[in-house]
């Protein structure tokens, strides 16, 4: 890896021409020690390559190019999971939620390596990988995204996921929802087995159910969806319940915890789930959303706790466990940021913003955050939530007055904005992280 | 777990401000003048939001605008009427607009207004 470009001169302009800045005062020699003659100007590895390591990456070169950024991510082609329930209601090809790395590579120099990052030791530094190489770091961020938990809901495990899809990490998995929904006779039910929080895109399942319900209307007027839900709320709840009774009428039934809505054991064989009291329900199509955990390599970077997921400092999103191994995304306890693509895109610029100072020897600018979920019940039906965060006392905080969800009472034409908007959201979140042009 | 907090007032937002500066003057002289409140570093963290649904820069026109290269003025009184629900058919915009104080919407305004459309 190259580390003798990085004289403090050549960095500062890069940097300031990578800002859109204009400086007409002259430069200052000799002020951050890091940056100081042959030094590099760091080596940064990202492992994973999606909402959070794509953006952390491209992120990390816009604020100082001199910095190496190696990119570890086994996918060639990356499938987002915001927008796979799109591609399930038929209102998108699955090329259409696919993305690569050329501008990673090509506009922004991260050199990207598809491989799996194997191992992590944190006191040497060093990143081992499937393909044998190793990788030394001055700063590593890891964004793992999720993993299931194969031991958490009896009966499910990785087989049961080939006859009961969880399609909760977009491609094959998504696909072959697909094919059974496809494959299903009309007049059939598809039951969904909805998780306890905290999980991967807390308004995901009530957008699936809505887009699968849509897909009914088109093609299988008289089947049915079912939710069984481990818990009594769930995300945008009356946004979805209205919006549910009004294009679907009785076809979605949601049943919570508290009407014995907790799934505890699976029988994909069967299609046959079991809830808490001993109910059985039948399925023609099976789709199981287990419980989750941060995705493996945080566990081998010893960055998790009991929980499952990574505790990290609020300000910078390094682990609050292992020193210069920053977290972002799906994998991190971020309360109360959600578990959202658009949050891993927030958190990932931070952390590059935080890791390009400490490497340059200056401070890290303030953390600011944002998110906004939109969700399609229709195809012209959308809905959102919003949220703005800053860090009070050490932790991460929602500001007062900010945020919140779309109004209950909005006319169609505000649904039908949104929707749009949904699209929009998309397209840019996706040109921002991998460089897609729509 | 949610906690709230306010908006800082700009008072406190100033002194936090000028302290940050006094801080990290040494290193950052050179793009931040004195009489810009914020470094570009900041500037570009602030923005960084903006980007998940107007593109990187702001550029990216589609069902939602692109924002770079519009004048600030323009920018600035949009996004305080946004905040102040003055907007008619607004859907997502003033629920984050309240996020932020009058002076960094203000220095949004002006980031945005300084990047090249294309």
């Amino acid at each position: 890896m190259s580390q003798d470009n990085g004289r403090s001169g050549l960095t500062r302009r890069q940097l300031i021409q990578g800002m859109g800045a204009a400086s007409t005062l002259p430069l200052l020699g000799g002020v951050a020690p890091f940056a100081i003659g042959n030094q590099s100007a760091g080596r940064v590895v990202v492992i994973g390559g999606g909402f959070g390591g794509a953006t952390a990456a491209k992120y990390l070169k816009r604020a100082n190019p001199a910095i190496d950024v190696t990119m570890v991510e086994p996918a060639e082609v990356f499938y987002t999971c915001p927008f796979s329930n799109l591609f399930l209601g038929g209102l998108r090809e699955l090329n259409a939620i696919a993305h690569g790395y050329d501008e990673l590579r090509g506009r922004y120099g991260v050199k990207v390596i598809h491989a799996m990052a194997e191992d992590v030791d944190p006191d040497g530094h060093r990143v081992s990988l499937s393909n044998s190489d190793t990788l030394d770091y001055d700063r590593l961020v890891l964004s793992p995204g999720i993993d299931i938990r194969w031991d958490a809901l009896e009966g499910y495990d990785e087989a049961a996921a080939e006859k009961a899809p969880h399609s909760w990490k977009a491609g094959p998995q998504t696909e072959l929802l697909k094919r059974q929904l496809e494959g299903m006779d009309d007049g059939g039910t598809f039951v969904m087995v909805a998780p306890e929080n905290p999980f991967r895109c807390p308004p995901g399942p009530y957008e699936r159910a809505s887009m699968v319900a849509h897909y009914f209307t088109q093609h299988k007027p008289n089947a049915k969806v079912l939710i069984l839900d481990a818990k009594d709320n769930f995300s945008k709840q009356g946004l979805f319940t209205a919006g549910w009774e009004q294009l679907y009428g009785d076809r979605i039934e949601w049943v919570g915890l508290s009407n014995d809505g907790r799934v505890t054991r699976v029988d994909a064989n069967n299609l046959e789930v079991e809830t808490e009291f001993g109910t059985r329900h039948q399925a023609d199509v099976l789709n199981v959303i287990p419980p989750q955990k941060a995705g493996w390599i945080a566990d081998r970077a010893g960055v998790t706790d009991d929980s499952g997921w990574v505790p990290v400092k609020a300000e910078t999103f390094e682990s609050q466990r292992v020193n210069d191994i920053h977290v972002v995304g799906d994998a991190t306890v971020a309360t109360p940021m959600p578990k959202s693509g658009f949050c891993a895109n927030a958190q990932a610029k931070v952390v590059a913003a935080a890791i390009a100072a400490t490497l340059e020897g200056s401070t890290a600018p303030d953390p600011y955050w944002a998110n906004t979920c939109y969700s399609l019940i229709g195809p012209e039906y959308g809905i959102s939530v919003a949220g703005v965060y800053r860090v009070q006392d050490g932790v991460i905080a929602s500001v007062e007055g900010a945020g919140g969800l779309s109004p209950t009472d909005a006319p169609e034409a505000t649904r039908a904005l949104e929707a749009e908007y949904a699209v929009g959201w998309y397209n840019a979140i996706c040109q921002d992280t991998w460089g897609t042009e729509a | 777990m949610t906690r709230a907090i306010q908006p800082p007032t700009p008072t406190a937002w100033l002194s936090t401000l000028l302290l940050s500066i006094g801080l990290v003057q040494a290193s950052l002289a050179e793009d931040t003048s004195t009489d810009e409140p914020y470094s570009s570093q900041q500037l570009a963290v602030l923005a960084g939001n903006c980007a998940s649904c107007h593109g990187t820069d702001g550029r990216l026109a589609g069902a939602v605008p692109a924002i770079a290269g519009r004048p600030a003025s323009a920018l600035e009184s949009r996004l305080l009427s946004f905040k102040r629900d003055e907007i008619a058919d607004t859907t997502i915009m003033d629920r984050i607009a309240k996020g932020y104080s009058d002076e960094e919407l203000a220095a949004l305004a002006t980031h945005f207004a300084s990047i090249d459309k294309q």
